[in-house]
């Protein structure tokens, strides 16, 4: 009895809850920081490459990395889309439908509309001939685009199932844990995108 | 324990007691005994192996002793409070005591920071590298031999030794003298390691590594083996060397030899004798059959077109593959010479690289 | 749910094989993962003769060539490491956890299953190695590039890409086994059971999952970068085209060295379970061993580059400084451990021997680390035996007598039945002579100078008597095993009945049937402590004692030692 006396909230944080965050989007939040290690393992071999090779990058492939390019289209796109994003979610929270389906579809569209433009910029390396063979440079840029365009795949992937799943009817403003861990994992994808943008295009 | 509600037999604590002591005046008798020498270093042979020495008898020193003083904790408990069959009443319910685990909080913290200080001093000695070494080496670790090259201050190349262990081979320096190493290697990661120096260091490609040494003066005329210490495939524990300590004299006397030997043109193929050509490359002969005839000594032309560090030979062994016939020198990377070879009697042989065997780098000379 | 949970006897829980296939219970994973592993240990061990019994005198005799000993020593590591210490450790988690904290389950039943599922497709893949032209990876396990890459005297075959492919789905087993358990840790809790009451077992395993989850991703990214540069015309680690070799080093042991604790904390947890159950006292200092727990947690992350002093690519004084810190959290936890014991009441069932055993192998685990924390010293023992010794000690003396410890302290539950007591015995004792009499000789080996990873050694260079004395205590650690398999056969039929609580255990997986019923309870005591069974059991009052005088014994003292910090963290 004394150690209950001693704490009259221990019961607060414990519990079967049913407070705070649900289990899903814990294990999205948690899910996510091993992502965030995954690229930082890449982000790190990149800063290493990168300071043992100079020039940076190589002379022949420098004009591709002209951040006011198409690059710079597909970035705001895709920042645009973490807004619509977030619309949706705020849209099923209020528990409007309609404004949620709107949202989350604008987003499913600009995601594919990203990808698109990746691969055409691929396409446009590959006649360049740049590819992942071309030196570290052409290593380091594919692995991090590749892998962060592969991110917004699966993303594009998830958005799609909440899309269906909206249309559906499953969601409403009490239950719509899904759309909460897909928005986080799509705002996590659209910060590993900016962050790319940095560390490649501008410094 | 008199607050205890009961009573043990002091005979118990006794027994306990006299149990620790004894597995102390055992470790006591082993050290003593000399037979504690096995956890020993080898007798240190440079100035910096000293510092080593040192340092490993100081941490020895307290490792021991915390040895003794927790696995003695450990045995005296489990010897003294093991539960009897009075023991019917919960034991004293301790929780925890924040003064005692502020100690051994405390404590071990002292000692692993002075144990860090004292690593710290040592390493500044051992990691030291004068401005104006007396003696420069370029040691190249390839898969799968060492190679020695003598550099002047400037560091050009004065000669090179290709034979790391053995009869005339190994890497010679002058006791008490700065010898100035660096190292690099053409393919993977080695590591250059001298069980007597206390010391390794890693042979990365791509990136040069360097260290010094004085060998004490007293270890004149020793020859201390070295091996490759990081895992590089098939051949790793082949890649032995040798570090054989000089006097000033005879030092001067072998590096004298050494350039000379190195000067010297590659012998000229016996006239009239039959010429074999054989290239290799990428760890591969580029023929895998030759033929020779029988009876009369022959040459074999060999280029090796690998990179410097990747040493190639010619040797001719039984069908089996093992049993040796003829021996060769092996050549460096990016090198050729003549390799002469007494007459065979007809029939199958294998001729083979020694340093590289797997991946099978080996042919079938056919001689009739 | 509910209905299941009040009928524990319902028929079909002791279902086929189909229903052990299917299963998304954590107890049948759990089991299965125990299983799963026990099947890898053999293979890994198999291998360990292999490599013991070529070492056991100078010469070439059992391998036909040095690539077939790399081979064995590679996958023998590899499959320690991978399939089974980090797996055994998540199944006693996977078992243990949600009975623990008394949850029905895990937060995601389905995730559990495919978390293990990954793990036998991981292994077979592994093996698959064999098969190919060249054979398994060769490259040791830590597979540093450039012998990894592609060259032809390094790693050509497919046998790498096995090896790689294999890791990764390891690995990502691994993480989302992390997220599972932090999640049902955090939001799983019976009521009343506050993170500052939970078993020590569960807080090892939180920050495990946390270690996992923040370091498992970050040597997959390595593996990719490798099987980028082997498959994909990459550059990362290949110096001629302009990567870095050691870059790989660094991002491995990123990873590594927290796995090292993946692999200890959880054993750690055991023990802390299963020494204040057979000393009949609390664990000393339970506040202090969580905040002991988290601080390896945190300094394991600061460093890794200890396994890369001779690389001359480090900064040697800070890594070395972290090191000897580490040290510090780890020391409090064995006086700890001791203190558990000191003056409570022994009782030397084969959990309790099993986990001395741990006591007094890990110290030396730990001390021969020392050795290798001071740089100069590392400079001579670095991959040389001793750091097999030391590692052995750790992962050996250490993870496995703790995994043993563990296996014998929940056998009853998870079957009902009691192993045999005598058995357990023998199979310590062979166990303990046969770990001693293999692994101790290495110290000597390694400071006289031999390196790891040969199949040969100089017969003159006087390895030769420890060489053997190694490879002897090898086999007896194999034949150690007899007695347990025996066991476990035998008491599994005819073992003596365990009830719900043989130990008089005092956490709460004892508090339900042996083995549970589907979703664990049919109803929970009250938790008001890390040992709500004892409080039931002794009554609260029991904290104190039999009223002694002894500042110690008082009931405050549980307040003392567990206010400062309930407040925020509850």
């Amino acid at each position: 009895m004394t150690t209950a006396v001693a704490h009259p909230e221990p019961h607060a944080a414990s519990g079967h809850a049913q407070r705070g965050i649900s289990n899903p989007i814990l294990g999205m939040l948690l899910f996510i920081t091993s992502e965030v290690m995954f690229f930082a393992g890449l982000f790190a071999a990149y800063f290493a490459t990168r300071a043992a090779n100079t020039p940076w990058p190589p002379a022949v492939f420098a004009h591709i990395l002209d951040p006011l390019g198409p690059i710079i289209f597909a970035t705001i796109l895709l920042i645009a889309s973490s807004f619509t994003c977030q619309f949706a979610v705020w849209s099923i929270r209020r528990g409007d439908r309609r404004g949620y389906l709107r949202n989350i579809g604008i987003t499913f569209v600009l995601g594919v509309v990203f990808l698109a433009m990746q691969v055409y910029d691929y396409g446009l390396l590959f006649s360049e001939g740049m590819t992942m063979g071309s030196g570290p440079f052409g290593t380091t840029y594919f692995t991090l685009t590749g892998f962060h365009g592969a991110h917004v795949f699966g993303g594009v992937l998830m958005l799609g199932v909440i899309l269906y799943r909206g249309m559906a009817g499953q969601f409403s403003a009490k239950h719509h844990d899904a759309v909460e861990a897909v928005s986080l994992y799509w705002h996590f994808v659209d910060v590993v995108w900016i962050l790319l943008f940095t560390i490649l295009y501008l410094i | 324990m008199s607050t205890s509600p009961r009573k043990r037999p002091a005979s118990e604590a006794l027994v306990a007691g006299g149990v620790v002591f004894l597995l102390i005046a055992i470790v006591g008798l082993v050290f003593w005994s000399g037979a504690g020498q096995a956890l020993y270093p080898p007798k240190a042979a440079t100035t910096q192996a000293v510092e080593i020495s040192r340092l490993y008898d100081i941490v020895f020193a307290i490792a021991v002793a915390i040895f003794i003083a927790v696995e003695g904790l450990i045995v005296w408990t489990i010897l003294r409070y093991r539960r009897r069959p009075a023991d019917v009443d919960l034991p004293p319910q301790t929780h925890g005591n924040n003064l005692v685990e502020a100690l051994w909080t405390l404590i071990p913290t002292v000692i692993v920071l002075y144990l860090f200080a004292i690593s710290a001093g040592t390493l500044t000695t051992v990691e030291a590298v004068s401005p104006n070494p007396d003696v420069r080496i370029h040691a190249v670790a390839g898969q799968f031999q060492w190679k020695f090259e003598y550099l002047d201050a400037s560091g050009t190349v004065l000669a090179t030794q290709t034979r790391p262990i053995g009869e005339g081979g190994g890497m010679a320096v002058p006791v008490g003298r700065t010898v100035y190493v660096t190292l690099d290697s053409p393919d993977v990661i080695h590591a250059w390691y001298v069980p007597r120096f206390l010391f390794k260091r890693d042979v990365v490609p791509g990136q040069t590594n360097h260290f010094e040494f004085v060998v004490n003066e007293d270890e004149a005329g020793q020859r201390f083996s070295g091996q490759c210490a990081e895992l590089c495939g098939t051949g790793h524990r082949a890649m032995l060397f040798d570090v054989v300590a000089m006097t000033q004299a005879d030092y001067d006397a072998w590096l004298a030899v050494l350039i000379e030997a190195g000067n010297a043109t590659p012998p000229p193929a016996p006239s009239g004798a039959p010429v074999l050509n054989l290239v290799a490359k990428d760890i591969a002969y580029d023929t895998t059959t030759l033929d020779a005839p029988a009876g009369v000594p022959f040459v074999i032309a060999f280029k090796n077109e690998d990179v410097p560090g990747v040493p190639h030979d010619v040797d001719i062994r039984q069908q089996d593959g093992t049993t040796v016939v003829q021996d060769q020198e092996t050549i460096d990377g990016d090198a050729e010479t003549n390799y002469t070879y007494d007459a065979l009697e007809a029939g199958t042989y294998t001729f083979i690289c020694s340093i590289h065997p797997i991946p099978a780098m080996t042919g079938t000379l056919t001689v009739q | 749910m509910a209905t299941h949970a009040l009928s524990p006897a319902a028929a079909g829980y002791r279902g086929g094989v189909y229903e052990w296939l299917t299963t998304t219970d954590h107890k049948k994973i759990g089991i299965m993962y125990l299983v799963n592993s026990f099947f890898f240990f053999l293979i890994g061990g198999i291998f360990a003769l292999l490599v013991r019994t070529e070492l056991a005198t100078p010469g070439i005799q059992l391998f036909e060539n040095e690539h077939v000993y790399n081979e064995a020593f590679s996958i023998h590591a590899t499959v320690m490491i991978f399939l089974f210490i980090i797996p055994i450790l998540a199944g006693l988690g996977n078992y243990a956890v949600p009975l623990m904290i008394g949850a029905p389950d895990m937060a995601f039943p389905r995730i559990n299953a495919l978390s293990f599922w990954m793990l036998p497709l991981g292994g077979i893949l592994l093996l698959a190695g064999f098969l190919t032209e060249g054979g398994a990876a060769a490259a040791g396990w830590t597979s540093y590039p450039p012998l990894s890459e592609r060259g032809a005297l390094s790693s050509p075959g497919p046998g790498q890409d096995l090896w790689i492919v294999s890791l990764v789905l390891i690995g990502t087993s691994s993480i989302l086994g992390g997220i599972n358990f932090l999640v049902t840790i955090f939001k799983m809790r019976a009521p009343g059971m506050t993170l500052f009451r939970m078993p020590i077992m569960v807080w090892t395993i939180l920050v495990t999952s946390v270690l996992v989850v923040m370091a498992t991703p970050v040597i997959t990214s390595a593996l990719v970068m490798l099987f980028i540069d082997r498959n994909y015309g990459g550059s990362f680690f290949l110096p001629d085209e302009g990567g870095t070799a050691v870059l790989y080093q660094n991002v491995f042991w990123f990873y590594s060295h927290p796995a090292v604790y993946v692999m200890v904390l959880p054993a750690m947890g055991v023990i802390s379970e299963v020494l204040p159950v057979f000393s009949r006292k609390p664990l000393f200092g339970y506040k202090a061993f969580i905040f002991a727990t988290a601080g390896i947690g945190a300094l394991g992350f600061s460093v890794w580059a200890h396994h890369m002093f001779t690389t001359g690519a480090v900064f040697l004084p800070f890594f070395a400084l972290m090191t000897f810190f580490i040290a510090v959290p780890t020391g409090v936890k064995m006086f700890n451990w001791v203190f558990t014991m000191f003056r409570g009441q022994l009782t030397f069932s084969t959990p309790l021997v099993f986990a001395i055993g741990f006591l007094t192998m890990f110290l030396i685990g730990g001390i021969n680390g020392a050795f290798s924390a001071s740089v100069p010293v590392d400079f001579a023992l670095h991959d040389t035996y001793w750091v097999v010794a030391h590692l052995h000690y750790v992962l050996f003396g250490g993870s496995v007598f703790g995994v043993f410890a563990g296996i014998y302290y929940w056998f009853p539950k998870m079957t009902g039945r009691m192993l045999d007591e005598g058995l357990g015995h023998i199979h310590f004792w062979i166990m303990f002579v046969g770990f001693n009499l293999t692994f101790f000789p290495m110290h000597m080996l390694g400071i006289k100078g031999m390196p790891r990873r040969i199949a040969d050694y100089d017969q003159f260079a006087g390895w030769n008597d420890w060489n053997l004395l190694a490879t002897i205590g090898g086999f007896l650690i194999a034949v150690s095993m007899l007695p347990f398999i025996w066991n476990v056969f035998v008491s599994l039929r005819n073992g003596k009945v365990a009830g719900d609580d043989p130990w008089e255990g005092n956490t709460l997986e004892w508090a339900t049937s042996s083995p549970p019923p589907p979703y664990n309870f049919d109803r929970l005591p009250e938790i008001r402590s890390e040992r709500p069974l004892f409080d039931a059991r002794h009554g609260p009052t029991a904290h104190g004692g039999h009223g002694g005088p002894d500042q110690e014994e008082a009931p405050k003292l549980l307040e003392e030692d567990g206010h400062d910090d309930q407040g925020p963290t509850a």
